[in-house]
């Protein structure tokens, strides 16, 4: 049984070989993805994020509704009806498509035929989605560990928040427009209030909408009696003496002790950095 | 239906697709275009090859399909009911379409058979149509009333899904203002093989539904059965119909401003036009859809705002006109 008499030369040289072998193998998977340098973004969020973990130089171009940070390279691009071949034409080797645009996987195939991929951004559930879209951001422009500090910065931001508040148990109706649309526990914003303790007075309301977006009746609003009041309409005009004005709300107890929050612009709706801005805010308001 | 006109009305839509493909975001060489079209040396190449025959092109020819469909069984939903105003959408077909297609976004399981959802709904809304409003055509405006009711049904269910599912809201949106973009050779390929077998069953009956058009006596006289006829023509348009709609969405007013505007030129209203109607319809379609993705470019607009932005004074103008005449 010679066959079993392998020299040590032979074993080495042997081993050598397998391990050559399964490393051009398995290439793909120990190597590196090279990073993205012409990158559109056809998401206000992933704009910001980009931009937070510096990769801003990357990005060529963004779309009609990315406003932040201000500098960026705000193109005509549509980021709800993307052509590809308006995109092609800045020949990018990134695009950053959200899932819920007009045929989004449609437009992804044929960028792929131009030789250009996309990352299709998905709708964040909670906090943890948005750490995954900015570690996944990170990569891909290869700014790994500024996305790590970002994404620390965020957790940091957020516990502090929490740490201001010890438990509320206070009520709360959320305005998405004067018509009384309203978002329950199950959605994004809803899970940042949760997270406070607060009480969602629009969770009553949750069967009637599994998207999370029931809206309310002005009568169910005046006796819930919320503690607190949250405009993310106020982008639109509305603001705390105009609800106070609407008929019957006068009781409410929000508005009698002034705690109408007006949200500034697009905090509540950008799922990127500025979360942090959002915990602040409902912090201040509650304590 | 002279054979020049029909060539005539042919080399006119060649013209117009070859004119669609050319413009867009990215500039292409003309001549280059042609050339990759008739394989000729100096065409085409790398990515502006792709754009053009993998981007441009099969948009350009589920246009084509679906204008033609909707513009051919347009007249002939004119001609059986005999009303110069009915339109493919009449029997609650769009609204059946929107409703399945809205059953289809709102389960993500199924979303992907959409077509099949928005098909099968545009079929079931036109046979409760028809059979609620007794067998056979007695009455048409019966016919048209339940369509009518069955359509107002059908949108108040949808109405009730996309408010217990506000994340459909976006896509049912996008879907119901009609959309070519994003078009792929598998939706032109399946869309094309239903629109050609029910257009050349309507071009096949197209002599004999002038028929239609006389008192069923009239009719029967000539040695045709009026209700038989009817159904045919009645299914092979709304099998059109329905693909269109399950292909592009609801893309409105092409099934009436075409047949008309083809029987004014035409100086006649038979039906041997269909052909005819068919490629105008193809047209027009072609043309409006390069004004959605020229007019705001590089974005979108939703191509049934720019046809129903046309179709609708042009609808107005029909109905004047008729009001005066019959005076």
């Amino acid at each position: 049984m010679k066959i079993f008499k392998v020299s040590f030369r032979n074993f080495i040289s042997y081993s050598a070989f397998i391990l050559l072998l399964s490393i051009f193998t398995f290439q793909p998977a120990f190597a590196v993805e090279k990073p993205y340098q012409r990158l559109i973004s056809l998401s206000p969020s992933a704009t910001e994020n980009l931009f937070a973990i510096g990769a801003g130089k990357q990005v060529i171009a963004v779309d009609d509704n990315s406003n932040f940070p201000i500098n960026v390279p705000r193109s005509k691009l549509s980021s709800f009806n993307p052509s590809a071949e308006a995109i092609a034409k800045f020949k990018p080797d990134l695009v950053i498509i959200q899932k819920t645009a007009t045929k989004s996987a449609q437009v992804s195939k044929q960028l792929r035929l131009l030789k250009i991929r996309t990352y299709i951004e998905k709708t964040p559930i909670d906090i943890e989605d948005v750490y995954s879209e900015i570690r996944d951001l990170g990569k891909l422009t290869g700014k790994i560990s500024e996305a790590e500090k970002i994404v620390a910065n965020l957790k940091q931001a957020r516990s502090a928040a929490l740490k201001r508040v010890k438990n509320s148990s206070l009520t709360f109706y959320h305005e998405l427009d004067s018509s009384l649309y309203s978002a329950t526990s199950n959605t994004f914003i809803g899970k940042v209030y949760a997270d406070f303790g607060l009480r969602n007075i629009a969770d009553a309301a949750a069967k009637a909408d599994d998207g999370g977006y029931p809206q309310l009746q002005s009568e169910y609003v005046i006796s819930a009696n919320p503690d607190i009041i949250f405009l993310s309409d106020s982008q639109y005009g509305e603001n705390a003496a105009k609800v106070g004005e609407r008929t019957g709300w006068s009781t409410i107890k929000a508005i009698k002790t002034g705690k109408v929050i007006e949200l500034p612009a697009d905090i509540p709706s950008r799922w990127g950095p500025r979360i942090a801005d959002f915990y602040r805010l409902i912090a201040d308001a509650i304590s | 239906m002279r054979f020049r006109n029909l060539l005539f009305s042919f080399i006119c839509i060649l013209l117009v697709i070859l004119l669609a493909v050319s413009f867009g975001p990215i500039k292409l060489s003309f001549i280059e275009i042609v050339k990759t079209f008739f394989n000729l040396p100096g065409q085409l190449t790398g990515p502006d090859r792709t754009v053009l025959l993998d981007i441009r092109l099969p948009r350009v020819l589920l246009a084509v399909v679906v204008g033609s469909a909707l513009s051919a069984s347009g007249a002939v939903y004119q001609t059986i009911f005999r009303n110069p105003l009915a339109d493919p959408y009449l029997l609650g077909a769009a609204a059946g379409a929107g409703l399945g297609a809205t059953i289809a976004i709102t389960n993500s399981a199924i979303s992907v058979a959409l077509p099949i959802f928005a098909f099968a709904g545009a079929v079931i809304a036109v046979l409760a149509s028809f059979f609620i409003s007794g067998k056979f055509f007695a009455e048409p405006s019966t016919l048209l009333l339940s369509g009518i009711a069955i359509g107002s049904f059908a949108t108040a269910v949808q109405t009730y899904l996309q408010q217990r599912h506000s994340a459909s809201l976006r896509p049912v949106y996008s879907w119901i203002l009609g959309e070519l973009t994003a078009a792929d050779w598998s939706t032109v390929r399946w869309s094309a093989i239903y629109i050609s077998i029910s257009l050349a069953t309507l071009f096949f009956i197209r002599k004999k539904l002038d028929a239609l058009l006389l008192s069923d006596d009239e009719a029967f006289s000539l040695g045709l059965n009026p209700n038989k006829l009817r159904l045919v023509a009645l299914g092979a348009a709304t099998l059109a119909t329905a693909t269109a709609v399950s292909a592009s969405g609801l893309i409105g007013f092409v099934g009436i401003v075409i047949p008309h505007l083809v029987r004014g030129v035409m100086r006649k209203i038979s039906n041997e036009n269909l052909p005819i109607i068919a490629i105008a319809g193809a047209g027009f379609l072609v043309l409006a859809d390069l004004g959605a993705r020229s007019l705001l470019a590089p974005s979108e607009l939703p191509i049934g705002v720019l046809t129903a932005f046309i179709g609708a004074p042009f609808f107005l103008f029909i109905l004047r006109k008729k009001r005066v005449s019959q005076r």
